[in-house]
């Protein structure tokens, strides 16, 4: 419990250094966030007056604490561009982003998993080696080549689906989840190649290793050896290693976003990077943050769920 | 009484490489019931692998074997896995070396120990498995049994390791018990605890033992019958009283010469300077907020031509205070004098002493080239070829890499490192105790023969008191980070004044044996 | 231990880098055509002896525009690879040898750095420095430093711990010494795998920004853009998207099969 708060006390301390940072950056690059709101044609009084009004004229540090404040209760200011409270437009947004990562997610342990015991227990064999040889290619193709490749194969040739074509949540529950299904699967294949490696490797390495041995000695056949010792000591290399993944994920699905048309979170970021709409930059950056750092949190507590040596470290 | 496993022309082959490669030769092997046999030999030598054959622990398929393995009747060798698996952990049980790893990590200690009775006999009351097991545990003496049960691997000591391994080998009453280096990894004090275990399963339930160890006196302690093995061949057979009284093969002399004996003492010729003093040394590490005591008030003096033993097992703070004397150890309290210029170290693992990324003649010139910043180039290489050939080791070493050398000859180069500055105190951390039991003795004879030419003075830091024993002018025995004993070898010897000494002795196997005589 | 496997991957890292590198370094030089020529008349031309790759929808030779924007890709690499381990190196090796009060500050402020997927990172800082590709080679360049500074980090607190540095301290180093000729030297196989590891990040990272728009910008040509630009003629011509994808995957097999060689 007492490493619980630990935890969680570190986890909001780094947020709020990752919320100073970038709030920091943001203010103090140069150009006017009025000029750029009200366009070249503004006169100086109707610039000043904007000003005053953003709060612009006044100390950084209290800017950032009634920034912070505000954010905290969900507010994080008004998009330059648009005009409209930044929370309406991430909020529409986020069911989209999370289903596709919730997807490419399955996707990737329903892939990577099978297959990585299935080479590992045919280790040495030519099949194992076809295994590798493939693997090792999937995973030099960037996410948004899968999602074109995928695009090419599915959606030009074999008209899966109708390339380019999205429907909203709302709209047809149904229909957009199968829009979901391939740039899901885009995120997930090269991001399984990589968990097939990581569980290939570790499975292999758990196989010589001494406990192993014993196991056998007590008479255990090697399904019972596989099941019974080995698959769970293989699994934590590769539970360290999700967190991260749900990381990669997360910037897989912005660049998704783009090849397959998909109106997410990452078409808002990027739009918003372009037009340099910083309080829309900032609150997806700590927004991205904070998920980052929960998902490693949850990680890390399922990591010592499975793992009862971790009191040590 | 009845054979139990009979092993009769067993060849071992490996198949991966271009040219097969024999690991075992013609090994043969009579084990009746109860018997409890030793099989000795250095790494290498092809006794873990006939071992491991007899348990049906070799199925690569990149291997051969042939002869025959016949247990209770029934072959072996070569037989269906499903007909192993009857046997294994049932009737033949298995104990291996490394008790850290050879218990699975994140299983608790209870299912480890009921596993095999779960295999072997199926649907019985949970209750009876944990029973049965708790009643193992107790047998290895696991006073605690009950929170051993539910305890994990991680949160035992290696000795209490050991001994679950044992209790999960015979929680099912085998018949055959294989102990494949049992007490390699463990401290002295814990080692003689597990020879008198295994001493005692063999008496009451009548188990017999194969009992595998490169310690020919520790085999000696507890086995009536000796194999020697050297290169995959079985060299010498026979009672352990026949091997101790007449070696017939050269191998085993060398090994039965490399265990003490108490009439060949070092000669006396201590100086009366002192080249180091220490006084009252405190060392204290703080770990979970808790105090402690590594070194505890230790306070002594090295005469000049002078060998001291420091004695004790992992934790009692000997190698704290050499780290402390040497200034590696910032953190203590007490004083340390040197009345000598670069006092020097030699370290226990020779594998980890060098620089892995320079050359032998760089590494051996380094001290040189900081310290004696007088001395030209030309005068460094020839100091450090004088220096290879103090240790017996040619010229043309400086070129190589220390990956290409062997343990023997890594730990030949640290001891001339320390040399090349001429000190007049090398401080010696376990210098051997990483090393083959034959090239061990050729390093300490070596650092004999340097301290007689040099005049040099030996701190000579041990766990193992036979090695101490043969070494030292004098010897300290610590615990806990204090000092217990203190005092001449032969003295320490004949009246140990603290029972902690006594049990050293006897773990060492240097008590018992002038028992027997 | 290196298995054969190893050396084959290796071998065929290098082979596939030679394939990649060698076009890059002439398209510093010499193209076939220049790369941002714009041709009504060979507007989406398909595959043929004049243009080996055909042309995209200005009429640009794909082939030309392939060579110049791998070596724009790869230098890019370079640099950020250059100033992501130069720096990274020191900062790690400074923590991880002194240890203390300066390593802590460091090490929290490379835990909110890491909290990002790299390519993230480089967004936010494209956002602040603008695109371009000096500002996309510093961009991912900052954003690597983290990663080598904890690699780095890592092996000083292991190797400063090693008995052979103790050795070397009795044997009168200073601690210069210690840091430059006996920890630095045996790090250099997991700096150069790092270093391999890199140079795949940064074309992935520099082929993902320009592929969003905010890395390279045009007139310089770049395997992303070409391959966002080619998205609106998946039907027309696939090709215009194969060809600098395939050069993109074999750039990054290469790096990650020779850097598994170097582990």
């Amino acid at each position: 419990m007492k490493y619980v708060i630990k935890k969680l006390l570190s986890c909001a301390i780094t947020l709020l250094i990752v919320a100073l940072l970038v709030f920091v950056a943001f203010s103090i690059i140069p150009g006017d966030p009025a000029l750029s709101r009200l366009g070249t044609s503004a006169t100086e009084s109707s610039l000043a007056a904007l000003r005053e009004q953003m709060g612009l004229n006044r100390p950084l540090p209290v800017r950032f604490v009634e920034w912070l404040l505000a954010a905290l209760k969900g507010d994080f200011g008004t998009s330059y561009s648009y005009n409209i409270p930044v929370s309406s437009m991430i909020m529409s947004k986020i069911p989209i982003t999370v289903t596709m990562m919730i997807m490419s997610l399955f996707f990737m342990l329903i892939i990577s998993i099978p297959l990585g015991v299935y080479a590992s227990y045919k280790e040495g064999t030519w099949i194992d080696r076809v295994i590798q040889i493939i693997n090792q290619v999937i995973m030099a193709v960037p996410p948004f080549f899968s999602g074109i490749l995928i695009t090419l194969i599915f959606g030009v040739t074999f008209r899966f689906f109708r390339v380019g074509g999205f429907v909203a949540p709302g709209v047809d529950m149904g229909r957009f989840l199968s829009y979901m299904i391939f740039p899901s699967l885009s995120i997930a294949l090269p991001k399984s190649a990589m968990i097939l490696n990581l569980l290939y490797g570790s499975l292999n390495s758990e196989k010589t290793k001494d406990y192993i041995r014993t196991a056998y000695s007590r008479g255990n056949s090697s399904k019972a050896v596989f099941f019974g010792h080995m698959l769970k000591n293989a699994a934590m290399p590769v539970i360290t290693f999700l967190g991260m993944v749900i990381a990669d994920m997360i910037a897989g699905s912005i660049i998704i976003e783009q090849v397959f048309g998909i109106p997410g979170l990452g078409r808002i970021l990027l739009t918003s990077i372009q037009n340099r709409d910083y309080p829309v930059v900032e609150a997806i950056i700590v927004m991205i943050a904070a998920v980052v750092l929960v998902s490693n949190l949850l990680v890390d507590f399922l990591y010592r769920l499975v793992d009862p040596r971790v009191e040590k470290k | 009484m009845d054979t139990l496993l009979k092993v009769e022309d067993l060849n071992i082959e490996f198949t991966d490489h271009k040219t097969p490669e024999t690991v075992v030769y013609d090994f043969d092997l009579v084990l009746n019931e109860g018997d409890i046999v030793g099989l000795v030999g250095e790494s290498g030598s092809g006794k873990s692998m006939s071992a491991l054959a007899i348990a049906g622990l070799l199925s690569r398929h990149d291997m051969n074997k042939s002869g025959s393995i016949i247990f209770e009747g029934r072959e072996l060798l070569n037989c269906p896995r499903s007909d192993l698996r009857e046997l294994q952990g049932d009737k033949i049980c298995m104990v291996f070396q490394e008790p850290m790893t050879s218990l699975d990590p994140v299983k608790r200690i209870g299912w480890q120990v009921e596993e095999g009775l779960r295999i072997h006999e199926k649907d019985l009351p949970d209750e009876e498995y944990k029973a049965r097991a708790i009643a193992a545990l107790k047998d290895v003496e696991l006073d605690d049994a009950e929170r051993v049960y539910n305890s994990y691997p991680h949160e035992l000591s290696g000795g209490m390791r050991q001994r679950v391994m044992i209790a999960a080998a015979i929680v099912g009453h085998p018949r055959l018990l294989i102990c494949d280096e049992p007490t390699t990894a463990l401290d002295v004090s814990v080692q003689a605890q597990i020879v008198a275990l295994l001493k005692k399963i063999n008496k009451e339930k009548k188990t017999a033992i194969l009992f595998i160890s490169h310690d020919l006196s520790l085999v000696s302690q507890l086995c009536e019958r000796v194999l020697v093995m050297k290169n995959g061949y079985i060299v010498e057979s026979g009672t352990t009283d026949e091997i101790f009284r007449h070696p017939t093969h050269e191998y085993t002399r060398k090994l039965i010469g490399a265990i003490p004996n108490c009439d060949e003492m070092a000669i006396d010729m201590v100086g009366d300077d002192t080249v180091a003093r220490v006084n009252d040394l405190t060392v204290i590490y703080r770990k979970n907020g808790r105090e402690f005591r590594a070194v505890d008030k230790v306070s002594f003096e090295i005469h000049d031509k002078e060998i001291l033993g420091l004695v004790g097992e992992s934790g009692s703070g000997k190698s704290t205070i050499a780290k402390a004397m040497l200034g590696i150890e910032k953190k203590h309290t007490g004083t340390v004098e040197h009345m000598s210029e670069y006092p020097q170290m030699i370290f226990q693992d020779p594998y980890g002493s060098l620089n892995p990324s320079k050359t032998i003649g760089f590494i051996l010139e380094e001290p040189l080239r900081n310290l004696r910043k007088d001395i030209s180039k030309q005068e460094r290489k020839e100091k450090v070829i004088e220096a290879l050939k103090l240790v017996g080791l040619p010229e043309d070493f400086i070129k190589r890499k220390p990956s290409e050398l062997s343990g023997g000859q890594k730990q030949r180069v640290c001891i001339a490192q320390t040399l090349i500055l001429k000190p007049k105190l090398i401080i010696a951390d376990e210098p051997v105790s990483a090393l083959d039991v034959t090239i061990q003795q050729e390093i300490l004879n070596l650092m004999l023969q340097l301290h007689e030419e040099l005049d040099v003075s030996i701190l000579f830091i041990s766990h193992d008191l036979r090695v101490v024993y043969k070494m030292c002018d004098r010897i300290i025995v610590l615990k806990d980070g204090r000092i217990v004993e203190e005092g001449r070898p032969e003295d320490i010897y004949h009246d140990p004044k603290e029972e902690y000494t006594s049990m050293l002795l006897r773990s060492a196997g240097l008590i018992a044996k002038g028992d027997n005589q | 231990m290196k298995r054969n496997s190893d050396k084959i991957n290796f071998i065929l890292g290098l082979i596939l880098l030679i394939i990649v590198i060698i076009p890059a370094l002439i398209g510093l030089v010499w193209t076939p055509y220049d790369p941002e020529a714009m041709s009504s008349s060979s507007k989406l031309a398909g595959v043929s002896l004049k243009h080996l790759m055909g042309c995209d929808n200005f009429g640009r030779d794909v082939l030309s525009r392939i060579m110049s924007g791998s070596s724009i890709t790869l230098i890019i690499a370079f640099g950020t690879v250059a100033l992501g381990t130069v720096v990274g190196t020191v900062l790690g090796a400074l923590a991880g040898f002194l240890g203390g009060a300066f390593d802590e500050v460091l090490m929290r402020i490379n835990d909110v750095f890491l909290a990002f997927p790299s390519i993230l990172l480089a967004m936010v800082m494209v956002a602040l420095l603008g695109s371009g590709k000096y500002q996309v080679m510093l961009a991912l360049g900052i954003a690597f430093i983290p990663s080598y500074a904890r690699i780095v980090r890592g092996e000083f607190i292991r190797i400063k711990n090693l008995d052979y540095v103790k050795s070397a301290r009795l044997a009168g180093a200073g601690n210069l010494r210690i840091i430059f000729v006996h920890i630095l030297p045996n790090i250099k196989t997991v700096l150069l795998s790092s270093v391999m590891i890199g140079f795949n990040n940064a074309v992935l990272a520099e082929a993902g920004l320009s592929f969003l728009g905010i890395g390279v910008q045009p007139p310089d040509a770049s395997l992303g853009r070409m391959l966002s630009e080619a998205q609106a003629y998946f039907f027309t011509r696939p090709t215009l998207a194969l060809f600098p994808g395939i050069v993109i995957v074999m750039m990054i097999l290469g790096f990650s099969l020779m850097s598994k060689e170097i582990r």
